[in-house]
């Protein structure tokens, strides 16, 4: 089978990964956009050529572009196709943030029901710096968390 | 232009031993991937035969590819490919005499199209059709399909016989066909995993008729499944609540969100245990075990 040339490269799509298929190719798309690897104006592949390259039926790519649409990620124009959006990739960032702050706040609700106190998480939280590596997270604690 | 590539309307047929099939009525719209699903004798074949001309139907009627049935039977079968198990070619001898006798009846023929599909299926010109597995005369069948340039694909249980990497290989070939614009496939296969992760729309068939129909994506969030324990004041009957499974107090239940009130929960008096994702082909059970119980043991539950 002829291999069709793509501006992305995709993760496979798999209904064993969590969440529905649809998201999966949100998320992927998401961080092509983040990565810089799909630029303001870029253009998506059609979601006839992407549900093909990713197995996956049509509507779920067609229900994909819709969600990246709506979150601002994309535009699409008629008859031309769909493009990332100028400011696709702040949105992008921004909702990552979002997500990284919810996440957070569960952890802290998780520690409270757990008994710990704000100390105590704060504790766990420049641990948890310590414990991954990378430099930013070692000057983060360096720099003296509150 | 018609938006469905296929229609059913009110179709209706009777046949031997009680079967009666419909009154059905099926929209497919045109470029989707359209799976038929229900349990053995559901009708599912019986409905693809009548769009191919075998058998009409006694009442209703069918347009394909905005032509009616039976009068414009030969136009659609022009633009239309069929395969089904029953499809033999023993006769012709050999691959490829069976290649180039049915090529010859097809304007819209791709010689280059029927090259590849060869090679992917692995089914070779001079192998002996009476020689080869049940599999791979169902890959014959569909490589014969695949090679022409049809509007619309008729696909009745496509994925007997074959194995997981010939399944996957087909889909792949679906999904190809289906980027040229305006192409329809109608599939009926018991591959519900499969079905789920390719086709755009579903209709489950139980004893002739519709049980549902919908978007794939849409539909297993329609429905919603829950394990449940029943208390004294339970109700049992609600619009959209279908009782699936019992045991002494513990029940399970389907609610179809469409249907019931939206605050079916509080309503039903149930004491929630957990709920259950569905994955198509639990749907699927929960759909028919729930039309089995209708008719059944259910009703006479009394919740003590």
């Amino acid at each position: 089978m002829p291999e069709i040339s793509l501006p992305i490269r995709l993760g496979p799509i798999s209904p064993a990964a969590p969440g529905p298929l649809y998201q999966q190719i949100v998320d992927g798309i998401k961080r092509e956009v983040l990565a810089n690897r799909l630029s303001a104006g870029a253009a998506l592949p059609s979601y006839r050529v992407l549900a093909e390259q990713l197995l996956v039926s049509l509507i779920t790519v067609k229900r994909a572009y819709e969600e990246l649409e709506r979150e601002g990620i994309t535009y699409s124009r008629q008859g031309l196709g769909t493009f990332v959006a100028a400011r696709g990739n702040d949105r992008t960032r921004a909702d990552r943030r979002g997500k990284a702050r919810d996440a957070l706040r569960a952890a802290i609700h998780a520690g409270h029901e757990a008994g710990m106190s704000d100390r105590e998480l704060l504790q766990m939280l420049r641990d948890e710096f310590k414990a991954g590596s990378t430099e930013s997270a070692d000057e983060l604690v360096r720099g003296g968390l509150p | 232009m018609n938006p469905f590539a296929i229609e059913f309307r009110d179709v209706q047929k009777s046949f031997e031993l009680n079967f009666t099939l419909g009154p059905l009525s099926l929209s497919v719209p045109r470029g989707s991937i359209y799976a038929l699903i229900g349990p053995n004798g559901a009708g599912k074949s019986t409905a693809l035969n009548m769009l191919m001309g075998l058998g009409a139907p006694g009442l209703g009627n069918i347009r394909v590819l905005d032509h009616d049935l039976p009068a414009d039977e030969v136009d659609i079968k022009r633009r239309t490919a069929y395969v089904s198990p029953d499809m033999d070619y023993r006769a012709w001898g050999t691959v490829g005499r069976v290649i180039d006798f049915i090529r010859g009846f097809y304007p819209d023929w791709n010689p280059d199209r029927c090259a590849e599909l060869q090679f992917t299926f692995g089914v070779h010109r001079d192998a002996r059709v009476d020689a080869l597995s049940f599999g791979s005369r169902m890959k014959l069948a569909l490589i014969l399909a695949l090679s022409r340039d049809a509007e619309l694909l008729v696909l009745d249980e496509p994925t007997l016989g074959l194995d997981a990497i010939a399944r996957r290989q087909l889909f792949a070939e679906l999904l190809r066909f289906m980027t040229a614009e305006g192409r329809t496939i109608l599939i009926s296969s018991h591959q519900l995993m499969d079905l789920e992760r390719f086709a755009d729309h579903v209709a489950v068939l139980n004893k002739g008729r519709v049980l549902t129909s919908g978007r794939m994506d849409r539909m297993t969030e329609r429905y919603r499944q829950f394990d449940a324990r029943i208390l004294r004041d339970t109700q049992v009957a609600m619009t959209g609540v279908q009782f699936i499974d019992r045991s002494g107090e513990r029940v399970k239940i389907l609610i179809d969100q469409d249907l019931a009130p939206a605050d079916v929960l509080e309503q039903l008096k149930i004491e929630v245990l957990a709920e259950i994702p569905l994955s198509l082909e639990d749907l699927f059970l929960a759909l028919i075990m729930a039309a089995d119980a209708r008719g059944g043991w259910w009703p006479q539950m009394s919740a003590a």
